[in-house]
């Protein structure tokens, strides 16, 4: 019988120790992920903005009570004479609010004139649940005006009693929560639509001429190297490069700093190797007796690619799509340097925004991060990334059959 | 003489299909025993039973004896590593190491934790003279294995398995991708090691069998048909199927 | 006939024409994309080495001070990258330390000792973990890990500025490139040769031994190559760093718990105006950076080619 080999135990424990190393990395990650961002995660976020609006509004009068039949919680509280419930909550940097739970259709609250001087005077505010209270003014059985809310440091349920005993209401300043991703989620697709537009055409016809006309030429290989150093390069890098060589481009256009265009232009950059591999490798499955075929029935070369090759390497093509999209909203470097980080609600073409991915970059960033917010969008990422990730596997399974 | 191998009874499963049929047979010590065969029929086998190669495959399931030393080795209980030590093999395509010349020889003892660098240089330089390498290479031992021909990377092989001392060294095919001048040194090595080691050889040439092997077995499908005296089996067959095979009616 | 035939000439010199310009169309597009490095190169070299010329429009720097400084300091101008260069060195290299094992054994176990079931399972996750973005391991660092070392300093009596340290970011960039540097070396060691395997078996060497003396060492060149470009990712990568480096104003940074600076967190640090000695000072700092990239890939590939040869 053999000696027992220290050696060989000492390696077998330790390939099994850090093999698991992995797995319990990525379910760290995820608990981790998910724990802080799940509680954030609303509906409301695709569709709020990012900066809270504050509203400063007259209150109509009323003359009659609002009866409801919801049922309310314990912690909201409704004022049947102004049809108004609200309630206390945290905002994500867990101070205390006092937020709108519910509306009766009638109230007053729903007719809340704008009173801030400005282009929107006079114009109808549209109060909402979720929105914060800040103050109201009310007016006293002896006609005096007075406040009411957290401004004078109460909670919900003191503003109501409060509100309960004036004769009738004046005005209130309230504020949209914000903490929406809109404003990046719109930004980004602009991102992914100019990118690809951009880097599918070059890439598809890079990958074409690599493959079906220079295939043994005599510069292709120092081609094929140059695009794949540009591989190896950090992506800050491509964001210096966008600011000093695709910025002229976009001053034609009239953007005077970072804009979406020219996050989009570096971004098509970034994309190119991965586009022009992916579908070398698609074109090069497809088989030569379809080129030959072609030829024979008299096509030249162009509609022999066009007619025959390009439908033939479409999976490919998905695939490096869809690969594509991935990178572009996990893309964080190179867009601080040429999107900006300012959080845009209303993106524009020619000016700077934030992708999904930056906005998490700008939270926690400042000066009091946002661990909720920025975990919530992270979660959002996350799904998006993972299931471009599966729509590849499946894609790249089910195609393989075909021939 | 008394036996190397002697095998009862053994069956062997490729999951439902069955690759072996009750092979029954004695392989004497200091002797070339061939097994020949058509494709296919169980030869490369039960090669590898003998020193329980078979155990890689995952779905493969054996019944019966084979008697090595005293012992049934086709038991679960046995040192598998320890009785590979013992039977070594030489498979058909050249399988060198990306190492040198010298590390490939005595890889097999650094495995056995020998670290003495006189006993490791010894047994080079032995294992490379009995495997008629030496002095083709003894000026470059330290040269990758892969700069030598195909001929030189086979006895680099023979030599690698030599130098481990085993009791019988089992060959596959080992000259199948070699061409005739490489072969024929081959052939003139295992005349020569018969003398030392006992020697079963797996092979698809029924001439090589009839130079080089003192006992032959004849296989087709799973079974042994024949065994016996080459001479004697080429001669005169006592099965009509042997006779076909050697007279290339079919295979 | 005659008219079929002239129709036919005409097309031909139409196909002809179209045949022409998609090639073109093609080249160029293939010329373009082959461009993009050497047009990278070119300006930001340009730009990097400008602030060092005599006519700046800030202010001429003095290239050696900036070479050789050993301290960075945005409010007071003071731009020295040489400790900058020897703290990226220094975390890069780290966390290489710290993920090559780790990658290189479980590459080893997926391939050639798991069931199949698990070893789908971590290649799976190995291929998540690489989809991450960037800023995502940014909150989990600065959510997770600093913490973590908080705890860990307070538990050792070490002073630490709230767990922002060398530790978090070579802990950070050791994640980051794990799965490079996994999935690399997973596709080396399944080229390796079975017959290599089956002459070590034959002769009598255990499942452990074969699998590192022949498997790892016939897929070395492979793994070294996977070992190459996670340096290079963990040089280069900026978000994530940044979130938890702490940028100090000097260096270099050896202690463990200490606060740190690499060339890609100062990159993004205090990144307001674009206009500026400030921001010009970046793209030097990015000039230097594609540098050790590039003199460390070249070091590696050296040391690789010299091992290569003693080991035949």
């Amino acid at each position: 019988m053999r000696k027992l080999n220290i050696k060989d135990i000492i390696l077998d424990g330790l390939t099994y120790l850090f093999s698991s190393v992995s797995i319990l990395i990525l379910i760290t990650i995820f608990i981790f992920i998910f724990q802080r961002g799940f509680s954030s995660l609303n509906l409301g976020l695709f569709t709020s903005p990012y900066w809270s609006q504050n509203y400063y509004g007259t209150i109509p009068e009323s003359n009659r009570i609002f009866e409801s039949d919801v049922n309310f919680d314990k912690n909201e509280f409704y004022s049947e004479k102004y049809g108004i419930a609200l309630k206390d909550d945290f905002n994500a940097r867990n101070e205390v609010i006092v937020v709108i739970s519910y509306i009766h259709p009638d109230s007053p609250f729903n007719q809340l004139i704008n009173a801030s001087s400005g282009i929107n005077e006079g114009k109808l505010i549209v109060a909402e649940e979720g929105m914060i209270v800040n103050k109201i003014s009310y007016i006293t059985s002896n006609g005096i005006t007075r406040s009411a809310g957290p401004v004078l440091k109460q909670n919900a349920e003191e503003t109501i009693k409060t509100i309960n005993q004036s004769i009738q209401l004046d005005s209130a300043f309230i504020q949209t929560q914000g903490g929406g991703i809109m404003g990046s989620l719109i930004a980004t697709l602009m991102l992914i639509f100019i990118s690809l537009a951009i880097s599918l055409p070059i890439g598809i016809m890079t990958a074409i001429y690599l493959n079906e006309y220079a295939k043994y030429g005599r510069f292709t290989p120092w081609i094929r190297s140059s695009i794949e150093l540009l591989t190896g390069v950090p992506s800050i890098v491509f964001g210096l490069m966008g600011v000093l060589v695709l910025f002229p481009i976009t001053a034609i256009f009239g953007a005077n700093g970072t804009s979406i265009f020219l996050g989009g232009l570096t971004l098509s950059i970034i994309l190119l190797p991965t586009i022009i591999r992916t579908t070398e490798e698609s074109l090069k499955v497809v088989p030569d007796s379809f080129r030959e075929a072609s030829h024979s029935l008299g096509a030249n070369h162009s509609q022999t690619i066009f007619k025959i090759i390009i439908p033939a390497a479409l999976p490919g093509i998905l695939t490096a799509t869809i690969l594509s999209i991935g990178r572009i909203i996990g893309e964080s470097a190179a867009l601080i340097y040429t999107m900006g980080t300012y959080i845009s609600d209303k993106p524009e073409l020619l000016k700077g925004a934030t992708s999904l991915a930056v906005q998490i970059w700008s939270i926690m960033n400042g000066d009091q991060p946002n661990f909720g917010l920025a975990s919530a969008i992270s979660i959002i990422i996350l799904v998006i990334v993972l299931g471009m990730n599966i729509g590849v596997k499946v894609l790249t399974r089910s195609k393989v059959k075909q021939w | 003489m008394e036996n190397s191998f002697t095998i009862n009874n053994l069956n062997l499963f490729y999951g439902d299909k069955q690759a072996l049929k009750n092979i029954n047979m004695d392989i004497s010590r200091y002797e070339v025993t061939a097994f020949i065969g058509p494709s296919g029929c169980g030869k490369s086998t039960l090669l590898r039973c003998l020193n329980r190669m078979n155990d890689l495959i995952p779905s493969v399931r054996m019944e019966g004896d084979i008697i090595f030393d005293q012992e049934n080795i086709n038991k679960d209980k046995i040192d598998v590593v320890q009785l590979r030590t013992r039977v070594g093999m030489v498979f058909q395509k050249p399988n060198p190491f990306p190492m040198s010349i010298y590390e490939n020889v005595i890889y097999g003892l650094r495995c056995q934790n020998i670290k003495d660098k006189n006993v490791l240089n010894k047994v080079c330089e032995t294992s490379l003279r009995k495997a008629a390498l030496w002095d083709e290479v003894k000026d470059r031992l330290n040269d990758n294995a892969y700069g030598l021909s195909g001929g030189q990377q086979q006895r680099l092989c023979i030599a690698r398995a030599i130098a481990m001392e085993p009791e019988v060294i089992l060959m596959d095919e080992p000259t199948s991708a070699l061409d005739p001048i490489a072969t024929a040194k081959i052939e003139e090595l295992i005349q020569e090691l018969k003398k030392d080691y006992t020697i079963i050889i797996v092979t698809h040439s029924m001439h090589q069998a009839a130079r080089i092997s003192d006992k032959t077995a004849f296989f087709l499908m799973g079974e042994v048909i024949e065994m016996g005296e080459t001479r004697n089996l080429f001669h005169v067959p006592k099965d009509k199927r042997t006779e076909d095979y050697i007279t290339g009616r079919f295979g | 006939m005659n008219n079929l035939s002239n129709e036919y000439k005409k097309l031909n010199i139409f196909k002809t024409y179209q045949d022409l310009f998609f090639k073109s169309l093609f080249f160029v597009s293939a010329v373009i994309s082959s461009l993009m490095i050497i047009i990278i190169i070119l300006f930001i070299a340009q730009k990097g080495i400008s602030p060092f010329l005599s006519n700046y429009q800030y202010g001429q720097q003095n290239i050696a001070s900036f070479l050789t400084g050993m301290v960075w300091r945005q409010d007071q101008a003071i731009y020295g990258v040489a400790f900058i260069i020897i703290n990226t060195l220094i975390s890069g290299f780290a966390s290489l330390l710290v993920a090559f094992p780790i990658s290189v054994l479980t590459a080893l176990f997926v391939v050639k000792i798991a069931p199949k079931p698990i070893g789908n399972l971590i290649e799976s996750a190995i291929e998540i973990l690489a989809s991450i973005p960037s800023v995502v391991y940014g909150v989990f660092a600065v959510g997770f890990i600093v913490p973590f070392i908080q705890n860990l300093a307070n538990l050792l009596r070490i002073q630490t500025a709230g767990g922002s340290s060398l530790l978090a970011v070579i802990l950070l960039l050791s994640i980051m490139i794990l799965p490079t540097i996994t999935s690399i070396s997973i596709t080396a060691i399944k080229a390796v040769d079975i017959d290599l395997e089956k002459a070590s078996y034959a002769l009598g060497a255990s499942k452990t031994q074969t699998n590192f003396k022949i498997v790892l060492n016939s897929a070395k060149s492979g793994i070294f190559a996977g070992a190459i470009l996670g340096l290079g990712r963990a040089f280069g990568e900026a978000t994530a760093v940044s979130m938890v480096a702490g940028n100090k104003m000097f260096g270099p940074t050896f202690n463990l718990f200490d606060i740190t600076r690499t060339m890609t967190s100062t990159m993004l640090a205090g990144l307001k105006e674009t206009t500026g000695l400030d921001y010009d000072i970046r793209f030097s700092v990015g000039l230097v950076l594609m540098g050790v990239i590039l003199i460390s890939n070249l070091a590696i590939n050296f040391v690789k080619n010299r091992i290569g040869k003693n080991h035949a």
